[in-house]
């Protein structure tokens, strides 16, 4: 087991590297530059390239990065918001993007399995249709449609919410953008827990738990969805980090500022900024990629046949 | 169960408390159509940012509700009779930590700008304001060296090279404000205006909220500011909406106060009878214009290196047109290189391009003479087709698309050889694209730094920084160096005069064509005066500002 984490947690090192590396590279040579040029002599430009030390090759300029990684820091703005450090920033940005994830998370997936069982208990009803018709609308709808609609119907017709994110009243403001975030995880676990409870429900030990005289929500709470859930969470696992990872649109509509809106402004201001797309790129791969080595290693614990497998290969 | 259903239960009271109607606390809300970049007087270079930075820092000067320079923290000021040394005289002011705002924090501020050598340190140099030495410290020399000095903590003396006709208005744009060189130094590098605790005011307002990037900046007023009684706004707070939709609905909503809309939104609230007596059509001082990349060595072999092909582009676009179906937000369409509404004269007060039909004999002048300009230059290049790409940065919104779509159906239903290919791109990649001499014809637009045709003029001389159009004219540069340094600068009338002959030679060369001048269509609630809105330097201005 030792022998199948630590392989696994090398795989997930290299691949992070390889991401920076190629990363770095793409954003070093493609079209732009990090400087607002408008104003600027070419002497200047020179100038402040020497200062950045994008005069030197990419990859020395690339080594240099690594080295600064390494020492926990994501350096400084290379154009955006004055040269700042990024890390403050960065953490601020995270921190408003993931509170908004976890609340869209925890009611997508409250929603979402509450919709899921009721169509599974329900199957082959009215019921059932309505529930699976719900699901499928949640993924055939574009998310910034269901965010304007949130927002002209809420915050607009009925005055209710407030109409643009106001970080001095958080939980309030953070109501809106989070449900116009969880459409997608409520569809998705809706239709996973249906399917995987139908499933459960058929098989022989559950069978078994009935003709035992086990009924209704007991049997339901201790034998089915346990079981039933198991998939579910590996499905909703990726949708998490896109969740805490912020949404560029959601967060552009309604104003927070969160990693999405801070990725956009890195992109598209006057100048690229290449650390902030570096840093950014980082943080948002890392996520991905520790969420899927706790899975990996999950099913190592869970199934001795990955492990297996693993080992042979 | 219970438990969970109590929980639940709880969370829904708490939400309905704290919820209510978004505009109830009375508080001014205004939208900033794109993010502020630094708050830093020596990197701000847009003017979201010059905004928020006026908001919480007087400088010397501040510009009046008509755009007249009028004495901020200096009380008052002498000019020496050669025109070169000014001598400011400052009154008695504080920053929000309680110190005193003296004029080392202006001999600081503008020592470390020339220093760093940013964006917009040009400002100081001989283009602009030209300060004694500026030129040689931005390019690394000893920053002692700048002609500015404080004799006494009350007392700045500013030398310059040769007289600046516009200087007092210059000192109310924020890269001249001061910085409090105690409380910089305590900083850690780079953090300087980065959150509230990291920026001191000298200003009407100080900073509640704010981080880089924030999309809500809340200020609120600074109690120690000088003219306090003046403040009337006990706070307000910027929402940034890059939707003009968006927008539009939040105004509606109440959401925001104070919001500027585009394009079809304009001509929907002019239809609505309520909500046009909010609207109000303000100069933005801005040009919109072609560029033309003269390189003879341009990947389309240089034909534009041709005056007549490019006076042929100039006539063949229909200005009116333009702004009435496809920009409609009151632009207006200009035939100077100077735009309307801006650089009043200063003793008549009349607009520099007060008069539009001053050089009609080479623009304006519709299609037939446009075809005789074409066929001119095909005899000329011994061509008949001529295949341009014409670039601009699609970011900004979807006018821009509109425009660059028009002047293409203009230019090649007028003029038949011509075909423009539009190629719409992000801004940085524009920008690389234009001082890289990879394009022929630009749509671009500038917005003035300072209230004077020579922020418009400079950017043509053969140094001019803004986009390589290869075109060089040694008379041309001749008279901005006069203008700017030389004979002519301390003669304002024959300064003036020569300005008009510069702007000739550049519509006859038709070194660029001048499309329009932008117009700002805001809405301001019923319930808000007092906004003072300037086509240059800063735009809008609260210290007045009053919600009823």
């Amino acid at each position: 087991m030792g022998k199948y984490v630590a392989k696994r947690v090398l795989m997930s090192a290299l691949t992070l590297f390889l991401i920076v590396f190629v990363l770095f590279v793409l954003i070093r040579i493609m079209p732009g530059d990090p400087f607002p040029v408008e104003r600027m002599t070419a002497e200047m430009i020179a100038q402040k390239r020497l200062e950045l030390g994008l005069d030197k090759p990419i990859l020395v300029q690339f080594f240099d990065y690594m080295s600064m990684l390494m020492s926990g820091s994501f350096g400084n703005g290379t154009s955006l918001y004055n040269g700042a450090p990024i890390k403050p920033i960065l953490l601020a940005c995270l921190e408003n993007s993931f509170k908004i994830g976890v609340l869209a998370i925890a009611f997508g997936t409250t929603v979402g399995l509450t919709i899921g069982i009721i169509a599974a208990l329900n199957r082959g009803t009215v019921i059932d249709g309505f529930c699976t018709l719900l699901s499928i609308l949640g993924v055939c709808i574009p998310s910034y449609v269901f965010m304007i609609f949130l927002q002209y119907f809420f915050a607009y017709q009925i005055p209710f919410f407030p109409y643009f994110f106001d970080p001095s009243r958080f939980l309030f403001s953070s109501i809106m953008p989070s449900m116009s975030l969880s459409l997608l995880t409520i569809s998705t676990v809706a239709r996973f827990t249906r399917n995987e409870l139908i499933e459960v429900m058929n098989s022989d030990y559950v069978k078994l738990a009935e003709s035992k005289g086990l009924c209704g929500f007991e049997l339901i709470r201790r034998h089915v969805l346990r079981n039933a859930l198991i998939p579910v969470v590996t499905v909703i696992a990726p949708l998490v980090v896109d969740l805490l990872t912020g949404a560029m649109v959601m967060e552009k509509i309604y104003g927070v500022n969160g990693v999405g809106k801070l990725m956009v402004d890195a992109i598209a201001g006057e100048g690229i900024d290449y650390n902030y797309v570096l840093a950014l790129s980082i943080v948002f791969s890392s996520l991905y990629i520790g969420i899927m080595l706790v899975l990996d290693i999950l099913y190592g614990i869970i199934d001795p046949r990955i492990r297996l497998a693993a080992k042979e290969a | 169960m219970k438990k969970i259903f109590a929980a639940v239960l709880l969370a829904l009271l708490m939400l309905t408390a704290a919820c209510g109607d978004d505009s109830a606390d009375g508080r001014l809300k205004v939208m900033l159509g794109s993010n502020v970049v630094s708050l830093d007087s020596a990197q701000a270079t847009d003017s979201s940012s010059f905004e928020v930075i006026a908001d919480c820092i007087d400088g010397l000067m501040q510009l009046d509700a008509d755009g007249k320079a009028i004495p901020a923290i200096a009380e008052r000021f002498d000019v020496s009779a050669d025109g070169k040394t000014y001598t400011f005289h400052l009154r008695d002011a504080k920053w929000s930590n309680g110190d005193d705002v003296t004029a080392d924090d202006f001999v600081f501020a503008w020592r470390r700008h020339a220093q760093e050598g940013e964006e917009y340190s040009y400002m100081l140099g001989s283009t602009v304001a030209c300060i004694k030495n500026a030129d040689a410290v931005i390019k690394g020399g000893d920053p002692s060296t700048l002609g500015v000095s404080a004799p006494d903590p009350k007392t700045l003396v500013v030398e310059l090279d040769v007289p600046v006709s516009f200087f007092p208005a210059l000192m109310a744009f924020p890269t001249f404000y001061p910085i409090n060189q105690k409380f910089y130094n305590g900083l850690d590098a780079g953090t300087y205006g980065t959150s509230p605790e990291t920026y001191l005011a000298n200003g009407a307002f100080v900073l509640k909220s704010y981080m880089p990037g924030a999309a809500n900046i809340q200020l609120e007023k600074n109690p120690s500011y000088w003219d306090a009684d003046r403040v009337k706004l006990d706070g307000f707070s910027y929402q940034v909406v890059s939707s003009s939709d968006n927008a539009l609905t939040a105004f509606k909503n109440k959401s925001l106060n104070v919001v500027e809309i585009r394009g079809n939104q304009v001509v929907s609230v002019q239809n609505d009878a309520e909500l046009s007596k909010n609207l109000k059509i303000i100069p933005a001082g801005s040009l919109n214009y072609l560029s033309f990349n003269q390189d003879p060595k341009n990947h389309h072999a240089g034909a534009l290196t041709n005056t007549n092909l490019r006076l042929a582009i100039s006539n063949a676009i229909d200005r009116e047109s333009l702004v009435d179906n496809f920009i409609m937000n009151g632009s207006k369409a200009t035939f100077t290189a100077i735009p309307l509404q801006f650089a009043p004269h200063a003793q008549t007060g009349a607009y520099f391009a007060a008069d539009q039909q001053r050089y009609f004999d080479v623009i304006g002048l519709g299609v037939i003479r446009a075809q005789e300009y074409l066929a001119a230059a095909k005899s000329e290049l011994g061509r008949d087709q001529f295949d341009l790409n014409l670039i601009y940065a699609n970011d900004s919104g979807d006018t821009i698309v509109k425009v660059a779509q028009a002047i293409k159906s203009h230019v090649e239903e007028n003029l038949p050889g011509v075909t423009l290919t539009l190629q719409p791109m992000p801004k940085a990649e524009y920008l690389t694209h234009v001082t890289s001499n990879s394009f022929d014809v630009a749509l671009t637009s500038w917005t003035p730094d300072y209230d004077d045709p020579m922020t418009f003029l400079n950017l043509w001389t053969t140094d001019g920084c803004k986009i390589s159009e290869h075109w060089s004219n040694a008379a041309y540069d001749k008279i901005v160096a006069d203008c700017t340094t030389g004979a002519l600068a301390a003669d304002y009338d024959a300064r003036w005069t020569a300005l008009y002959d510069a702007e000739k030679i550049l519509l006859e060369n038709a070194v660029i064509a001048p499309l329009y001048t932008n117009m700002n269509a805001v809405l301001i609630s019923d319930n808000v005066s007092g906004i003072e809105f300037h086509a240059a330097g800063v735009d809008r201005v609260y210290k007045s500002a009053v919600v009823k």
